[in-house]
């Protein structure tokens, strides 16, 4: 009986994400048609509204071509690697008080394994194609994530050093209900380091140098069509959710809000994540890429000694203050 | 001369990072500013004066056929000689008979001057722009074919055709005396000053 709840939780979850995911490419199309001083997407639906599933379905039935000189079984497993390591992070995000799947007490540890782990799609993809272009996104892509991993690890060691935890669940609790609880606060080189270094590990603007439309068409996706393409977008999107959640809960007090909405708990869970989520993509209408070099400068001799300092100066604290 | 690529931050610009938060100011003002997207099969253009659309032979309202002369005049001129005239003379009169009068519109460049030199005002670049199809043949006009553009064109206009006159078979800038007699015509205030038909350069140096 508690294995079935658990799966039907399970697949609420599955639709309620799919679904964010498809509108998260239809808000961000619109934000970005109307900062470009166009209107995005108008002609399905109202609006545009039902573009996100005309997409959906348009991509589905799209032929999937595989490249003759391709590592076909690589190349077919790649794009799900991505998407499921995306997927199984969302396990261990608490939407709200007791709204989680799985309340385990390594849930910051295991979210940082499995968006290592999803880079391993992107970088299998990058290898299995079997293109030029999609090596190279691929080879970047790897060095990006390397750089970034270590500086994001390394910023929300303050976070776990204050809250004593590495339990997602408790990490709200203890920053609590106030507005001055939030780690923010306290940790804003710790927060000004994890958004930088979140943005590069979701491969988005000004970080976009696995993809890199201009320069090396999509990179690591050129040689996919279809549902599989379609797959690594949905992957991104998920990783935008989850990186935007894991800020939200270790920096802006999770579902905690200025009042409790008691009849849709996570209401400001969600409220934070799409303002991270907008943030995102205004970031992504205003920034030109980075170039390689400054990509690589930016992440080890900036955010890393900053991460480091960081950790320095909470443990200090917290050593002078109990 | 010294160019000065970078300009000079302070400490604190370069930790707040000044320049990017205009431009993301920048981005998020644009965001509640009016879209410039026209809707286009829903909300059309509005043409301006001299635009230059389909082809159209004019039909002369007193023998309903064209008032081409066969001068030949526009097949000389045609940059990209897309006009092709066959004609004829009249054994009794002596006058050009025109036999067939073709345009190939896919290579035209639409730059007018078929309009401008023609001494009779026969041919005209109308304000009908949605003539794209399927096939090369429908876009090849004939001389029914472009008769049949200008009563589009006509009905478009309503009663505005018995004075429509553009920028082309008026030329401005031309003293009366030395246009052909067809070319006199009877031009709109506007585009007058001190009774002089003027062009646009004239008019922003007023």
């Amino acid at each position: 009986m508690h294995v079935l709840i658990i799966l039907i939780e399970i697949l609420v979850l599955f639709a309620v994400i799919m679904l964010h995911v498809a509108y998260a490419t239809y808000f961000e199309r619109k934000i970005i048609g109307h900062m470009q001083v166009r209107m995005g997407p108008m002609r399905i639906g109202w609006h545009g509204l039902l573009q996100p599933i005309a997409d959906g379905i348009k991509s589905f039935f799209k032929e999937d071509i595989v490249p003759e000189q391709a590592d076909v079984v690589t190349f077919r497993a790649a794009p799900i690697i991505c998407l499921t390591a995306m997927l199984t992070s969302l396990a261990v995000l608490p939407f709200a008080k007791g709204w989680v799947l799985a309340n385990i007490n390594i849930g910051l540890l295991f979210l940082f394994a499995m968006s290592s782990l999803s880079s391993y799609g992107v970088i299998l993809a990058g290898w299995a194609s079997n293109s030029k272009y999609t090596f190279l996104g691929g080879l970047r892509s790897m060095a990006q994530v390397i750089s970034y991993e270590v500086a994001m690890g390394l910023s929300l060691v303050g976070v776990m050093m204050l809250s004593g935890t590495l339990n997602l669940t408790k990490i709200v609790e203890v920053q609590g209900g106030s507005f001055g609880g939030m780690y923010i606060f306290p940790q804003i080189i710790a927060f000004f380091v994890f958004f930088i270094a979140m943005l590069a590990e979701t491969n988005r603007v000004p970080f976009d140098l696995p993809e890199a439309e201009t320069e090396l068409v999509s990179g690591y996706a050129t040689e996919y069509s279809g549902m599989r393409y379609a797959i690594f977008f949905m992957a991104e999107y998920i990783g935008m959710m989850v990186m935007a959640s894991i800020g939200t809960i270790c920096f802006l007090g999770g579902w905690n809000g200025p009042f409790e909405v008691t009849i849709f708990p996570p209401f400001w869970f969600v409220v934070k994540v799409y303002a991270f989520m907008f943030v995102f993509i205004w970031i992504r209408a205003t920034l030109p890429r980075y170039r390689y070099d400054q990509l690589m400068t930016i992440g080890w001799k900036l955010l890393i000694p900053l991460a480091l300092g960081n950790i320095v100066l909470t443990g200090f604290i917290k050593a002078f203050t109990g | 001369m010294k160019i000065q690529y970078k300009p000079k931050r302070n400490l604190l610009q370069t930790i707040l990072h000044s320049e990017i938060m205009q431009g993301m100011a920048f981005t998020l003002r644009m965001l509640f500013s009016k879209p410039i997207t026209r809707q286009y099969p829903q909300e059309k253009p509005d043409i301006k004066l001299g635009f230059r659309g389909q082809h159209a032979l004019v039909r002369d309202e007193e023998t309903g056929q064209s008032k081409c002369v066969a001068c030949m005049r526009c097949v000389t001129v045609c940059p990209s000689r897309c006009i092709h005239i066959r004609f004829h003379e009249d054994e009794d009169t002596g006058s050009r008979v025109v036999d067939s009068y073709d345009i190939e519109a896919l290579r035209c460049v639409y730059c007018g001057f078929c309009v401008e030199v023609c001494p009779v005002n026969a041919v005209v670049l109308t304000e009908m722009y949605e003539y794209a199809a399927y096939d090369r043949e429908s876009i090849f006009f004939n001389q029914e074919r472009l008769l049949a553009n200008w009563d589009a064109f006509a009905e478009m206009k309503g009663a505005a055709i018995k004075n429509y006159v553009n920028p082309f078979w008026r030329p401005r800038g031309i003293p009366e005396s030395r246009l052909p007699a067809a070319k006199r015509l009877d031009v709109p205030e506007e585009w007058t000053i001190e009774g002089q038909v003027v062009g646009n350069l004239v008019k922003r140096e007023q």
